[in-house]
């Protein structure tokens, strides 16, 4: 019950700081401030003489308020987003705003509108709270950091109030406009809001244009020493068409006699009428390298810092892996469990990359999944590289068990500072510790 | 500092202006503006900001102590805000002088330097400086139109320098002065709505007091039953320099209509009395000798209330208030006045600050008019002499009713009057008062209900009277022969009686007030000159923090050293080797190994050197055996570890006396 009604507290407190900050300019949000100091300082008007600055100040608030009813500010945008943009990069695109009046349009300031990052009851309700471990009773109680977290972990970007050139009549203007995605995913913009400052510069007169669209944000990446993984080429039954998909190995050798339990289709009928005897057509068979990245989603919230952390290091490493010989498996479990090819020309890291950033929080799941997902293609893996969030039971048993299948792993373990983690996995494997917060520092040691 | 040139200056001059700190304010204006003069600036890390600020807190702790302690805990936040813009001051120069353009707010908020993880928002503190300033000058409460008039033009000025490039300027302008306008008018409008809400407030709150002394309205404890009671609480000291012979009675407020338990004061609205030119002397009456004279210390509520005087007060001496007033019931109140007010009042028996009587002071409620008039006819008080009527009342009331401060019975309510003169014949001094007064008003004879107290404690001790709560007293004034006179019929037990039910440890609760009062009178005292003589006890805590901060590091230091103190029993191997007692022998005649010099080499120095009755030709075996003892990991044994010791002993003996 208190719950909610904090939810509902810190949901229009949100509101009313998010329209203040937006409506308001920075000297309005001063002025705001100096308002309410004077309402405070001059309750009783016997006191101080702060009630005087209080209705100057009020008077002339509301007289930049009430010139903002004015601004009718009718002009069409169009916005031109580029395909990617890459978490904690800035990102340039370009505006272009028209101006379809007769009169010329000047002073004017742009804002962009993204989707609301305030998260929902039930994520508020059931957030993670082994995070709030460090908090006070009290913090714990109405939960202001947990609220603070999710909105920043939902936040999509910041941007700034952009200033628009003059629009001259029935002209257009292109803006570039210089944004900073803050989280990987799909950053959703709703609208583009056009604004004049009052002739005071303390309010902004708003006119609100519809333009949804939506911008992939890659996660973070950092850069990774070569890695020379361990491991040798495998069979690859089917070849490099059917290492990603339903196909066959067209690589021709020879033709051979047949041998009892040779599939009939290779049969070479024209040979066979020739010489008499049954032949067949022989194929080469595939042998290259083909590493797994398993990605561990196996966290408890939805953008945990460590979560990002771990595709941060899966989608570096992706990078950095030499894919023009050797094949990359991508596998983690999400909705369902899913392993994603790349290399040898199959697909491009890009596309490894678009996956990762809409990775997402597997809760519904046992790690075993993963564990089934990676022992089932084991037999055709070279190497593999883990990227854990910890390194308990289910955990262990599943690299013992790559480990005893004699598949080459490198386990990278992503951990908080604060914990004790091994730096051993008591088998040959190789365990390397990554802090959530010194991912370039723990990767370039690899 | 991105604000236009002059503006923060301009506001810390108008700051100064208003609070009367010009003296301050002009030099720290020339410092901010200057720093647009000077080429250098100060290259400063978040740290030393930091710093800073913790010096910034440490003066704003330190003016509040000073002002809680010279002004009262009240006037403590006004006063910080007063002071506000000095207090904040170091950091605003270290930001004017400063490389930086901005200061992170974790500078500022020390909840926000505990948690790492939260960025660090940079804010410019020059524009929020100049609002402080405003601020601060508004709290000195100067009320002259110089305050708003420098209100709108610093924040046109602020304003100005942050205008839309696209705003035509004769919009800017109207906006702004039609904004002025409005804010000019909308303050005087508030100004008389607290005003109405105020006094409609303060009608609500009276309703609801007991026994506060309110100069318009008394309610007595007529018509109320069990046992009336009064605290032992000291609520004045009255200096008559020795103690006088025969009752002394500060009054307080006079009411002149009566109805249903209540007194009330009709026709009796407060006027200004002018303050001489000290503001501490007033004069009520024109002077009258010969006069008499006592010195009254009186707690007051942040600073207001009606102030006891004895009866026949014309002048008041060494009372500090902004604003003294009295009625025509003899009723002086003062506002703005400080905490503990002490003043002497000059009085004569001849004069009263009584008006003169009306017809108010005639009337006698319906409920109580045919009761009083039958009492009156019994005892012929129509027939006789005013003078002989207030004797024929005095012994009626003294000689046929007792004083009980116990009522027992159901509540009469209304009746209670009635109840008193014909069964119960017994009250405490409310009845007596109020009985006296409306018997001589049934005799024709202009009467009012007075309240205050009765002065009959001497206290050897502080060598003055002490006047309690239970010591609040009620007596009748009545208006014979031209002048006003006290008349209080009360059994003069009512003291002792009063004083019986004293608490068990009222000598130690006496004493707890004794100094606090020491202290009021030190805190509110006069102390134009005494600022700095107590300056030094402002200074303790701030010398406390200091301590605190010293033994902090120290603690760090110590911790520091004990942890290199449990390093330290790691021994070097062959620490404790015989061979540095030779080489302290050969150092001893001036001929020690030197820093880092090999053994062997400092052997050959010495044979060079060639020292007499010195044998060198042992000292080799011996530095050998030495050398392993020290280096090698596998250490001596036993047998040469001896010889080791055994050949250095030896040497030693035979050389002992060649020093």
């Amino acid at each position: 019950m208190l719950q909610r009604a904090v939810y509902r507290t810190f949901r229009t407190l949100s509101a009313a700081d998010h329209w203040v900050g937006r409506r308001f300019t920075p000297g309005g949000r001063l002025l705001l401030a100096a308002l309410s100091g004077a309402a405070v300082l001059g309750l009783d008007t016997n006191q101080t003489v702060a009630y005087q600055a209080f209705t100057f100040l009020f008077a002339v608030l509301l007289l930049a308020i009430g010139a903002s009813v004015f601004f009718r500010g009718r002009v069409t945008a169009r916005r031109l987003l580029p395909r990617f943009a890459t978490a904690g990069e800035p990102v340039v695109y370009r505006l272009v705003v028209a101006n379809p009046t007769g009169r010329p349009l000047a002073g004017l300031v742009l804002l962009e509108d993204l989707a609301d990052p305030r998260p929902s009851l039930d994520e508020f309700l059931h957030a993670d709270e082994a995070a709030e471990a460090a908090d006070n009773w009290w913090d714990r109680l109405i939960g202001y950091p947990r609220w603070q977290a999710l909105v920043e972990a939902r936040r999509g970007a910041v941007a700034e109030p952009r200033p628009l050139p003059a629009l001259p009549p029935r002209g257009a203007a292109e803006v570039r406009v210089e944004l900073t995605p803050v989280r990987r995913g799909h950053l959703r913009f709703t609208g583009v809001t056009v604004a004049r400052p009052d002739p005071l510069g303390l309010f902004r007169a708003f006119r609100r244009l519809t333009l949804p669209q939506s911008l992939l944000v890659l996660p973070r990446r950092y850069p990774v020493p070569p890695i020379r993984l361990p491991g040798i080429r495998k069979f690859q039954p089917g070849g490099v068409a059917f290492a990603s998909s339903v196909g066959d190995s067209e690589e021709f050798v020879s033709l051979r006699d047949y041998r009892p339990g040779d599939p009939p289709r290779r049969i070479h009928w024209r040979s066979w009428a020739r010489v008499g005897r049954p032949v067949v057509r022989e194929y080469q068979d595939e042998f290259f390298v083909r590493h797994a990245l398993v990605l561990d989603t196996f966290a408890r919230t939805e953008h945990g810092e460590r979560l990002e952390a771990a595709v941060s290091v899966a989608a570096s490493l992706a990078c950095a892996l030499e894919t023009g010989e050797a094949l990359l498996d991508l596998m983690f479990v999400g909705a369902q469990a899913y392993c994603f090819t790349a290399g040898r020309g199959l697909a491009h890291v890009d596309q490894v990359l678009e996956i990762l950033a809409g990775v997402r929080a597997c809760r519904d799941e046992p790690f075993a999944a993963l564990h089934r997902l990676v022992a089932g293609r084991a037999a055709a893996l070279s190497g593999c590289i883990a990227v854990l969030l910890a390194w308990d039971a289910p955990r262990q048993a599943f690299v013992s068990h790559l480990d005893g299948l004699g598949v080459p792993t490198l386990v990278l373990l992503v951990s908080d500072e604060r914990e004790p983690a091994p730096t051993e996995t008591g088998t040959g494997v190789r365990l390397h510790r990554l802090e959530v917060g010194k991912l370039a520092e723990g990767l370039a040691r690899l | 500092m991105n604000t236009p040139p002059g503006l923060v200056g301009a506001a810390l001059l108008f700051w100064g202006w208003q609070t009367g700190l010009a003296v301050l304010a002009v030099p720290f204006a020339l410092l901010l503006e200057g720093a647009r003069l000077v080429g250098w600036r100060w290259d400063l890390a978040r740290a030393e900001l930091d710093r800073v600020a913790d010096l910034c807190r440490l003066i704003l702790v330190a003016l509040a102590v000073y002002l809680a302690a010279t002004r009262g805990s009240a006037r403590v936040v006004l006063g910080l805000v007063e002071w506000f813009p000095l207090a904040v001051l170091p950091l605003v120069v270290c930001q004017a002088y400063g490389t930086g353009d901005r200061i992170g707010l974790r500078t500022f908020f020390l909840i926000l330097r505990r948690r790492t993880s939260a960025g660090d928002q940079p804010v410019d503190p020059a524009y929020p400086y100049v609002a402080l300033c405003m601020a601060a000058a508004s709290a000195a409460n100067v009320r002259s139109p110089g305050f708003y008039l420098g209100l709108c033009a610093l924040t046109a000025w602020a304003l100005w320098s942050q205008k839309p490039a696209a705003a035509a300027r004769p919009v800017w302008l109207g906006m702004l002065a039609v904004g002025a306008v409005a804010g000019y008018g909308g303050h005087l409008g508030l100004h008389e709505l607290q005003a109405v809400v105020e006094s409609t407030l303060a009608d609500w709150v009276f309703d609801y007091m007991g026994r506060d002394t309110d100069p318009y309205r008394s309610r007595t404890a007529i018509g109320s039953i069990g046992r009336l009671k009064l605290s032992d609480r000291i609520v004045l000291r009255v200096d008559t320099g020795e103690p006088v012979s025969g009752p002394l009675l500060l009054h307080e407020a006079s009411y002149n209509f009566y109805a249903g338990g209540v007194w009330g004061a009709v026709d009796a609205g407060f006027e200004a009395v002018p303050p001489e030119p000290d503001r501490r002397t007033w004069q009520l009456l024109p002077a009258t000798a010969p006069a008499d004279a006592l010195t009254v210390s009186v707690y007051l509520k942040r600073g207001r209330g009606v102030v006891p005087l004895p009866p026949g007060t014309f002048r008041v001496d060494g009372l500090l208030a902004l604003q003294m007033k009295r009625n025509r019931l003899g009723a002086v109140k003062v506002e703005e006045g400080l905490g503990l007010a002490s003043y002497r009042a000059l009085f004569a028996p001849t004069v009263s600050l009584d008006g003169a009587p009306t017809e108010m002071d005639l009337r006698i409620a319906k409920l109580e008019g045919p009761l009083l008039a039958r009492l009156a006819a019994e005892l012929g008080l129509p027939a006789k002499s005013p003078r002989e009527a207030l004797g024929t009342i005095t012994a009626y009331l003294r000689e046929r009713f007792r004083y009980s401060t116990y009522l027992a019975g159901p509540p009469r309510g209304a009746a209670a009057l009635e109840d008193f003169f014909l069964r119960s014949r017994a009250g405490h001094c409310e009845y007596f008062a109020t009985a006296t007064v409306l018997l001589l008003r049934a005799a024709g004879i202009p009467a009012r209900y007075a309240t205050g107290y009765s002065v009959q404690e001497w206290s050897p001790r502080e060598g003055r009277y002490l006047v309690r709560a239970r010591h609040a007293h009620a007596w009748a004034v009545a208006h014979v022969e031209g002048g006003w006179r006290d008349l209080d019929t009360t059994p003069s037990v009512w003291a002792s009686a009063e004083a019986e039910g004293a608490a068990r440890w009222e000598p130690l609760t006496d004493l707890a007030s004794w100094a606090f009062f020491l202290f009021s009178r030190w805190r509110w005292g006069d102390r134009e000159a005494g600022m700095v003589r107590y300056a030094g006890w402002l200074l303790l805590p701030l010398f406390g923090v200091l301590a605190w901060r010293l033994y902090f590091r120290r603690r760090v230091a110590r911790e520091a050293a004990a942890a290199a103190s449990a390093v330290a029993p790691r021994p070097r191997p062959g620490e404790d080797s015989e061979f540095y007692l030779i080489e302290r022998h050969f150092a001893e005649r001036g001929l020690g190994r030197r820093p880092a010099e090999p053994v062997a080499h400092w052997l050959a120095r010495i044979r060079t050197a060639g020292p007499t009755g010195v044998t060198l030709e042992r000292l080799p075996a011996i530095a050998a055996l030495h050398y392993r003892y020290r280096f090698d990991p596998r250490g001596l044994g036993d047998a040469e570890r001896h010889a080791l010791q055994a050949g250095v002993h030896a040497w030693l003996a035979e050389h002992a006396g060649s020093r």
